[in-house]
């Protein structure tokens, strides 16, 4: 035990000795948050203006409306059709979303029952589109639920619509009291900013220390620590070690540091916990197969950058997956930090541990994965 | 302290060790010698336990290094070719930590580094970061990181390379005080003189296997002939060197470059003048002959045909 306590301080000193590594691990993450929570914060002004005209006045097409209304990233303005029309030639919006006469009629026939409008390439297109085919699916839900509800009631289906519609909106009339507090609407914007750029940049420092394995390999070190009396798992466990603790300090201060400061609330603390272990057992194993699988510290920085970045972006570190179309949702499923996000989610709405055990078990089955990796490529000569 | 078994090790198709036999007694400082690809390295690391041994037996005070391998580290001070150590820590927290690796508890590691600092006439640098020692410097806290848990077997791997002579003799007189002091010395170098200076008895080793031990006087008493006759020639035609060769008094020939010709003789002061005429009467230009003393070069040169640095 001793051997194993030995390297894990001599590698933690090494890291906090490092004036930078402090820059790495509490600066960057922490003006990285403050930049993205804000610029994605409603008090920013940086939501979408986008006009919508609602030319059906149908139930439906208002349900549709309230659907693409809940998105933060996007702010509608209701307008007729001729100052819909002004507003896109002023360029005071990004797009006008029509939704036609007979809307329901439309989308029954499989017909396009919404017409966008927006100026040549702009970037608002695939994202208003996006946003609009997850309202339309919510909506056809509704409509199927009132169907089946309406046929065993046996009353009209579009008046068990209106009951479900009324109980939602009740619902949301009462969650409207403290949801449209835009204290805690930016509360967990911030939220979902500082667990994306904690998990970025834990995954970074990561990087950055287990690289000493492939140091210790060049150096001669691996070759000098076999000539003590120390066995190979005792080593082994020193390197796992260190580098975990390493990960939990920066985690935890960053916990702490963006609660104090931006006012984050993280959840339930033994959800959290067990997250951020696990979350740390995944990155520390990835750190240990990538400084095991390449050769020099070159190869490191720049193979484990770009898997950090891509997999950051793929895994809704920078913008929710809400935004990005269905079959890179489906890719963020094989990327580590899309499920730690969804664990951070929930758990800053209120969620216990017992609600996150599915994120959990998976970045386990990444740990395994990686871990196994990591330690058995460690050959210490 | 030490004697390996007719050890043999294999990497793969190549039989890099062919079965050592040698044996270094208690307080002995023993030489090691052998060109590059001799095979030093790989039974360095086989007395070690890095590099496990397919035939043979290798024992470190009377415990198999194949079956107790922990408590026999516990006896090795290993001081590596590399550098191994730490450049952002301190000469005193890298000792500190090689101290906990051999076991020491954290008071005693450290009272150890101070000692060891003091061994190696660094005490005044403990503080300082490994990164801003000379060469030679980083050397000495490298044999110093060998020595904090007072091994009984110190094993040297080189660790002369690249350095100020200034540094080069305190690490001699360092390492010979170790001796002096009843520590067992397994010490390879390329310099001959270092192994001159520190060993009473050395082996040399060819193509994995040591193909001569005993003390310096007697090697070089088992020289073909006793003496080297250098010739510098400005062509050393065929014809000219196998005439040589049947000179009476002419142990044996080695021709390592086409201008250098070299005589193993018993009497070079005699032979002299018959090879200055064997040279007229072959129309040889003879630049320069020389006379050599036999000593650890000479011998290393004979045995394997090679210079040491080769």
């Amino acid at each position: 035990m001793r051997k194993i306590i030995a390297i894990c301080s001599l590698e933690m000193k090494r890291t906090f000795k490092r004036r930078s590594s402090y820059f790495i691990m509490f600066a960057m993450p922490l003006i990285f948050t403050l930049l993205f929570g804000g610029l994605f914060g409603e008090n920013a002004g940086s939501a979408m203006p986008v006009a919508i005209v609602d030319e059906d006045g149908s139930i439906y097409s208002q349900q549709l409306i309230r659907q693409l209304k809940a998105h933060p990233f996007v702010e509608y303005e209701e307008v007729d059709a001729a100052t819909a029309k002004e507003l896109l030639s002023e360029k005071s919006v990004e797009g006008v979303v029509t939704i036609k006469k007979d809307f329901l009629g439309h989308v029954a026939k499989e017909e396009p029952a919404v017409m966008l409008q927006h100026p040549p390439g702009t970037a608002a297109a695939p994202m208003l589109e996006q946003l609009y085919n997850q309202a339309l699916r919510t909506l056809d839900l509704q409509v199927t639920a009132a169907q089946i509800g309406a046929s065993y009631e046996n009353k009209e289906w579009d008046l068990v619509f209106e009951q479900l519609i009324e109980t939602e909106s009740g619902t949301d009339g009462i969650s409207e009291i403290h949801m449209n507090d835009t204290q805690v609407e930016s509360w967990n914007k911030m939220s979902y900013s500082s667990a994306g750029f904690s998990i970025m940049f834990v995954m970074i420092v990561m990087l950055f220390t287990t690289g000493t394995l492939i140091e210790a390999r060049s150096m001669g070190i691996w070759s000098r620590l076999l000539t003590t009396p120390a066995t190979r798992i005792q080593l082994t466990l020193g390197y796992v070690l260190s580098f975990f603790i390493i990960g939990f300090v920066q985690f935890s201060l960053l916990i702490l540091l963006t609660s104090l400061l931006f006012g984050v609330q993280w959840g339930d603390p033994l959800g959290l916990a067990v997250l951020v272990i696990t979350l740390l057992l995944c990155v520390v194993g990835l750190g240990m197969a990538i400084a095991t699988l390449v050769k020099t510290s070159e190869q490191q920085s720049a193979v484990g950058m770009l898997l950090i970045i891509s997999t950051s972006m793929l895994g809704g570190v920078y913008w929710p997956l809400d935004i990005v179309p269905e079959f890179m949702r489906k890719i963020a499923n094989f990327v580590p930090q899309s499920w730690a996000i969804e664990g951070f989610k929930s758990l800053v709405d209120g969620a216990a541990l017992g609600d996150i055990m599915t994120p959990i078990l998976v970045l386990l089955g990444f740990s395994i994965v990686f871990l196994s990796i990591g330690i058995s490529r460690v050959r210490y000569q | 302290m030490l004697t390996m078994t007719n050890v043999k090790k294999r990497f793969g198709e190549k039989e890099v060790v062919k079965g050592i036999t040698l044996h270094v007694g208690k307080g002995e400082a023993f030489g090691l010698l052998g060109p590059n690809g001799a095979g030093k390295s790989t039974t360095i690391s086989m007395i070690c336990g890095l590099v496990p041994y397919d035939e043979g037996d290798i024992q470190v005070d009377g415990l198999s290094v194949g079956r107790s391998p922990y408590e026999i580290k516990k006896k090795i001070g290993v001081v590596p070719q590399d550098i191994a150590l730490y450049p952002t820590l301190s000469a005193f927290d890298n000792l500190v930590f090689w101290g906990k690796m051999y076991g020491l508890k954290g008071r005693e590691a450290k009272a150890r580094a101070f000692e060891v600092l003091e061994t190696v006439g660094l005490s005044e640098r403990g503080k300082d970061r490994i990164e801003t020692f000379s060469g030679g410097m980083k050397r000495r806290i490298n044999i110093g990181a060998a020595l904090l848990h007072r091994p009984e077997l110190l094993i040297m791997d080189e660790p002369t390379v690249g350095i100020d002579p200034q540094s080069r003799h305190h690490i001699l007189e360092t390492v010979k005080r170790l001796n002096e002091q009843g520590m067992t010395i397994i010490y390879t170098s390329h310099y001959m003189e270092e192994v001159e200076f520190l060993c009473k008895r050395i082996a040399i080793m060819d193509h994995g296997q040591v193909i001569a031990t005993g003390s310096t006087q007697e090697l070089c008493k088992r020289l073909a002939g006793g003496n080297q006759l250098l010739l510098d020639v400005e062509e050393a035609r065929p014809a000219f060197v196998e005439k040589l060769k049947q000179l009476d008094g002419i142990e044996k020939v080695i021709h390592p470059e086409p201008s250098e010709i070299h005589l193993y003789v018993k009497q070079g002061q005699d032979m002299m003048a018959s090879i200055v005429s064997m040279a007229a009467k072959e129309a040889v230009k003879l630049r320069q002959i020389k006379l050599k003393e036999a000593d650890l070069e000479t011998l290393f040169l004979q045995m394997t045909g090679r210079s040491l640095r080769d």
